[in-house]
């Protein structure tokens, strides 16, 4: 039986691994697709981080304005002047920077101690400028309090009396969980590279052998059926494996091109890691590829059976967003759950958080139950399934 | 030797209302021995494919029994199997393998070694003549080509009862003529038990030593050629097929 099952993994595995253009396919949709994203989410941050170590400001009309620019120069920005179309730069999201519109009469207004208005304009279509209006903002800010102070001082008030609560900023996440929410992609990404590499191994081992109508002579071969489905099941769950470790494999070089130096040293994903994911991954391989090919061996042809495996598809690209829009953070029921459980815990590996018996033996327990009986229902329509 | 002793089976077609039950085989029985071409006529529909799935293990018979060299296909069907090469309606080849891999895994799949396997399919290939074919991918292959393939296929562990449902189908008079050929050596040469079957009077005309035809389930007659013609009275054998099969009114002379 063991022996029967072993000649049927490797003649699927053989088949599956031969069947080049979907492979390629595959590859490329889920292999290199995470790597590039790292590299564009890389490529974004490192832009910001530029322009954040740029301190420009642009500013219209900042003749009109020389206390400004002195306070502007004082805190080494260097102030540009908006180009003559910048409404309608901004709109088109050609201008990176919120444009400062100084008003006129500006210089006497302040004097006076009537408080002229500036603009800080951006557009909420524009997402560079949008995030550069904080900074922005915070200078404005920071001059106001300038003023204020310069002016108690002037009529003897002591500048502690402004402030009645001193504010200062703590950040609690450290590198590392600062590094898993963008990690977030990652599981997704490899999750998502086991379920579309097993998907067509699936579907050709079952539907697709029916519609050959190669079932039916399978079938009449003295091998036990169980070494049949068996051998089946160990081949899909194995190429859906491959490319799950190729797409880990792949976030390897592919951190090592992170444009952003802090942004790099934030992600940690390192051979170790890559290794945990594997390690989780595998029990959710197994229960995925029975239960896609329980769904496929009730089909007739692989049409079919691709139209009744979306369900799988989108129910597990689906789960893991519940992380992603859940605010209050893990309950213990995710663990419960195929997918939703794999992708908690590889976010918490990437937290660098130490995972015991006690987290992941949930999530094994059901994928081997589900495995399981989904194995049982192939084996068991198997014949049914050939002759119909 | 191959004994069908009294088969029946009903299907049930559709749910509900549409709910039909269709009676497949309602009696049929015969024996194929050692050495001779046995050939199951009868039209479409008559029950043919039906009667071999349950020779081979494949649905089980609501009643009446199938033995293959005194082994019962019920009781012990990998035995039964072991000792019978089928070559069923649907035959399949897998198409990113080569034919010699398609008959090596299947030779595998009987309990054979590799190597043995492997110079089984070398020695099916030139008694089919099919040598050139043996290591390109099925892709791309004629129906006489998949036919050849499937067939040697199912030959791979030398089995002494040969069983083939409709093997013709689909071939033209050469790929047909060396199939009949194939089929006189593995009788002479080597004393097989084949069962053929077809709806085609004149492939059993050329080919077989006993007929049994087979209508509307069950088994109308049997006998070699001449005894059926004698039966029926009818000296052109068509005439006694249509004469067997569909009732002695139906006979519309062309």
């Amino acid at each position: 039986m063991t022996r029967m099952a072993w000649v049927v993994y490797l003649k699927e595995l053989k088949d599956a691994l031969r069947d080049r253009r979907t492979l390629l396919t595959v590859l490329l949709s889920s292999v290199a697709i995470g790597p590039l994203v790292l590299l564009a989410v890389s490529a974004l941050v490192a832009n910001i981080e530029k322009r954040a170590e740029a301190r420009v400001v642009v500013v219209l009309g900042i003749d009109r304005a020389p206390t400004l620019l002195n306070y502007l120069q004082r805190q080494t920005f260097t102030v540009e002047p908006a180009p003559a179309d910048w409404e309608q730069r901004l709109r088109d999201s050609k201008l990176g920077d919120p444009v400062l519109v100084v008003p006129a009469g500006f210089e006497a207004d302040l004097a006076r101690g009537e408080a002229p208005v500036v603009e800080v304009v951006g557009s909420s279509g524009n997402q560079r400028a949008q995030t550069a209006t904080g900074p922005v903002l915070r200078l404005l800010r920071g001059f106001n309090q300038e003023q204020a102070a310069l002016r108690l001082a002037l009529r003897g008030v002591s500048v502690a009396a402004l402030e009645a609560v001193r504010i200062e900023e703590r950040d609690l996440a450290d590198a590392a969980t600062r590094a898993a929410q963008l990690g977030n992609l990652v599981p997704y990404f490899v999750l998502m590279a086991v379920l579309y590499g097993a998907l067509n191994a699936a579907l050709d081992t079952t539907a697709g052998e029916r519609e050959r109508g190669s079932l039916e002579p399978l079938l009449m071969n003295p091998a036990p059926r169980a070494a049949l489905v068996f051998g089946k099941w160990g081949a899909v769950a194995s190429v859906g494996m491959l490319i799950a470790i190729l797409s880990c494999l792949s976030f390897l070089p592919g951190q090592w091109l992170l444009r952003s130096e802090a942004l790099a040293a934030m992600f940690r994903f390192g051979v170790g890691e890559a290794l945990a994911f594997i390690a989780l991954l595998a029990p959710l391989a197994g229960a995925l590829s029975a239960l896609l090919m329980a769904i496929a061996i009730r089909c007739k042809s692989f049409k079919e059976a691709q139209a009744n495996s979306t369900v799988v598809m989108l129910v597990i690209s689906l789960l893991p967003m519940v992380t992603w829009f859940n605010q209050e953070g893990t309950s213990p029921w995710h663990l419960w759950v195929p997918a939703l459980a794999q992708t908690t815990l590889m976010g918490r590996v990437l937290k660098g958080e130490a995972l015991t018996v006690m987290d992941v033996w949930p999530s094994v327990a059901v994928c081997v139950l589900l495995a399981l009986l989904a194995v049982g229902f192939v084996a068991r329509t198997l014949k049914a399934a050939a002759v119909r | 030797m191959i004994e069908v002793e009294d088969l029946h089976k009903t299907f049930t077609q559709g749910r509900g209302k549409q709910q039909r039950v269709v009676k497949a085989v309602d009696g049929v029985g015969f024996t194929a021995a050692d050495g001779r071409i046995t050939g199951l006529l009868g039209p479409n529909g008559a029950g043919k494919t039906t009667t071999l799935r349950i020779a081979a293990a494949l649905i089980r018979a609501d009643a009446g029994r199938v033995h293959v060299d005194g082994i019962d296909v019920a009781v012990e069907p990998a035995r039964a199997l072991a000792r019978m090469g089928v070559l069923s309606d649907a035959r399949g080849l897998y198409p990113r393998l080569t034919a010699r891999e398609n008959i090596v895994y299947y030779g595998r799949l009987h309990g054979m070694a590799p190597k043995a396997a492997d110079a089984r399919a070398g020695q099916l290939a030139r008694m089919l003549e099919m040598t050139p074919l043996l290591d390109r991918r099925t892709d791309g292959f004629s129906q006489g080509e998949r036919m050849k393939t499937a067939l040697a296929r199912a030959l791979v562990h030398d089995p002494p009862n040969i069983v083939l449902d409709e093997p013709t189908n689909g071939l033209d008079v050469v790929a047909t003529r060396a199939l009949r050929d194939t089929l006189r050596r593995l009788r002479d040469d080597e004393g097989k038990c084949i069962v053929f079957s077809t709806h085609i009077m004149q492939e059993v005309e050329r080919l077989c030593d006993h007929v049994v035809v087979v209508a509307h389930g069950r088994t109308v007659a049997a006998g070699t050629r001449a005894e059926l013609s004698a039966a029926s009275g009818e000296t052109d054998f068509e005439e006694t097929f249509v004469k067997l099969a569909y009732g002695p009114d139906t006979g519309v002379r062309a």
